[in-house]
């Protein structure tokens, strides 16, 4: 789904959020990881149809006032993005946003301005972060003008995935 | 932003590896000799992204799809550039009501970007936070505020685009998709809610401490006989420049710095600076503002033209509050329009027909940081041969340097730390898109 589909949502618990850019190389990934999250989701046999009407998986390119609207009313949201902190491409990043601020060296790969780190602070100071949000990256290894993942990062992606689909699941029990 | 400062000899350098709240990635650097300026360079290090080699041997279509990509923040002018160029080179022309409706999506455009300056990048500057976050923990309700009225231009770039960012609804010839005056007239109470919003930011903005700092620039900007210009109109300057688009290249030019990976177009033979953007657009255009926009800029201490860069700010919320204005008249009149035809969907079809065919197209439009220049060489068969793009942040590039070298010298005597916030604020005032303009910042202060 993608995130103007939300503009009449109705209240949801968890909503996982795919940022990036599908034309910069890796950092697709938070895109095609949310495509993935989305078939999985919609597997019957694997979740439930109580599941499914408490989850909300939209894709995102990262505007910071759009952003901090779109996870008003939700309990949980979890945000995954391809990073470039220096770390080895495909290493996996786990930060619990409500813990810390989103550390620079995670930002997304972005020039702008006001991205997402801003977008989480703000929120912060403003109180409108919800109960639960939690940033999964990826380290990226190629954000060239182009279609596909690196490889490294499509198998960091499908080990993510399942980090993703168990939280998913755990989520089952609150719902 | 990180900090470097070290003093090496009689040198003392001053370095910021990243200058903070400007669109993409570049530097500056201000050398100073026994208290004299001795050099001023903005260094634009993003590297060069070659779109125009992209785009030669695509079809004519894909152009503005392919130049939206410039840019996240102000991708409905490259779209527009873009479409009016490849009209031109086709000889059609776009009118009635989906040349309004372009109007209305360049307004969303504006009203997002400009607002997104105001309260996130720049106001911080002139209230004394490093960043809007830190704003915010003071002033909580005045950066909801600003969040608003963003999201009221994206709202309106989200309808008319198809999606906010990199939208793509828009075609050569009109629209993909039109909207309805339904999802139109759904859009009515809150670009009220907006329009006052805009208002209370104009009267925000006149109450900051402004620097003395007037400038007798060469403003150069679109003139429209009828509207405050977005996508059409003559390009004029307060020095007597009137031409065409198509003149655009034999009064412009761009030039190779060594400094920059982004060129720096100046006026041709002199190779002098020039201003484009709010305040050149505000300095030829003040009449075709509305009566009452007038009386509140003279309010907030305006002359018809504003000379001091640093009230930029509040030309910019002027004309948010004009397109928020613009957008309401629009919805409007599309409303009649529709009622007329007694047809409550589409009063017209989403594009005009037209056949391509092989020759060259000239569009230059108002992205919000100034004039958009598109030209395009296209094939009989629409494939594209050639094409040059010159974005508004390439323009400024040499005014923002010439605004250094005369505005730096008053504040030699302060402190490294308070002369970098006034030389950041300086380029800020210009809302530079390094990102666009390599389609730049970090500072160094070189004292010896």
């Amino acid at each position: 789904m993608k995130a103007d589909a939300l503009v009449n949502r109705t209240l949801s618990r968890t909503l996982i959020i795919g940022i990036g850019n599908r034309y910069r190389g890796d950092d697709a990934m938070g895109c095609l990881l949310a495509d993935e999250i989305s078939k999985a989701v919609s597997d019957k046999q694997k979740f439930n149809e109580q599941l499914t009407n408490t989850i909300d998986i939209i894709e995102h390119d990262g505007e910071p006032a759009a952003l901090i609207d779109c996870w008003q009313g939700y309990t949980t949201a979890i945000l995954i993005d391809a990073v470039s902190s220096g770390a080895a491409a495909g290493t996996i990043h786990h930060i619990d946003l409500q813990a810390q601020a989103l550390p620079d060296q995670f930002r997304s790969y972005s020039t702008h301005a006001f991205g997402i780190a801003e977008a989480v602070e703000l929120a912060r100071v403003l109180n409108k972060l919800p109960p639960r949000i939690l940033f999964y990256g990826i380290e990226g290894e190629s954000f060239t003008a182009n279609t596909e993942l690196s490889g490294t990062l499509k198998r960091a992606a499908t080990l993510l995935l399942q980090q993703i689909l168990y939280i998913v699941n755990a989520e089952k029990k609150y719902a | 932003m990180n900090d470097d400062k070290s003093h090496q000899g009689k040198t003392k350098t001053i370095k910021v590896d990243y200058l903070a709240r400007v669109e993409g990635e570049g530097a500056m650097y201000l050398k100073i000799d026994d208290g004299i300026l001795t050099d001023v360079q903005l260094k634009i290090f993003e590297p060069p992204r070659f779109f125009e080699g992209l785009l030669r041997g695509r079809k004519y279509s894909e152009a503005p799809d392919i130049t939206a990509r410039i840019c996240g923040i102000c991708p409905v002018a490259y779209q527009m550039s873009a479409v009016h160029a490849m009209e031109n080179t086709f000889g059609i022309t776009v009118d009635g009501q989906l040349r309004a409706l372009r109007r209305l999506l360049y307004c969303g455009e504006w009203i997002s970007s400009h607002t997104l300056h105001i309260y996130m990048l720049h106001a911080p500057d002139f209230l004394g936070y490093a960043s809007a976050v830190h704003m915010a923990k003071d002033h909580p309700k005045i950066v909801e505020r600003g969040l608003q009225l963003k999201k009221m231009g994206g709202s309106i770039m989200r309808l008319l685009g198809g999606r906010e960012v990199h939208p793509i609804n828009v075609r050569v010839g009109g629209f993909y998709r039109l909207p309805t005056p339904q999802e139109l007239l759904a859009m009515v109470p809150e670009l009220e809610q907006a329009r006052q919003i805009a208002l209370e930011t104009v009267r925000w903005v006149k109450t900051f401490e402004f620097p003395h700092f007037e400038q007798d620039y060469t403003f150069v900007a679109l003139q429209h006989p009828e509207e405050y210009p977005m996508n059409e109109g003559r390009i004029v300057s307060n020095k007597g420049l009137n031409i065409s688009a198509a003149e655009f290249d034999e009064h412009f030019e761009e030039i190779h710095v060594q400094h920059s990976n982004a060129l720096h177009c100046v006026m041709k033979n002199s190779e002098q600076a020039y201003h484009v953007g709010p305040m050149a657009r505000y300095a030829l255009n003040f009449q075709q503002l509305p009566a009452d926009i007038q009386a509140e800029s003279k309010q907030a201490g305006l002359g018809e033209v504003c000379n001091n860069p640093f009230q930029s700010i509040i030309v910019r919320s002027i004309e948010v509050l004009y397109a928020c204005d613009e957008a309401l008249r629009i919805i409007n009149v599309y409303q009649e329009h529709s009622v007329q035809q007694q047809d409550d969907q589409k009063p017209d079809k989403p594009f005009i027909p037209f056949q391509p065919k092989a020759a060259t197209g000239f569009a230059v439009t108002e992205a919000p940081r100034g004039l958009l220049y598109h030209r395009y060489d296209v094939d009989n068969k629409g494939d594209i041969l050639d094409c040059d793009i010159i974005p508004p942040t390439s323009q400024n590039q040499k005014m923002i340097e010439d605004d250094l070298w005369k505005f730096v010298p008053q504040y030699l005597s302060l402190s490294d730390e308070k002369l970098q916030w006034h030389a950041e604020q300086a380029i800020r005032n210009y809302d530079p898109c390094i990102s666009c303009a390599t389609h730049f910042l970090k500072l160094e202060v070189d004292r010896s």
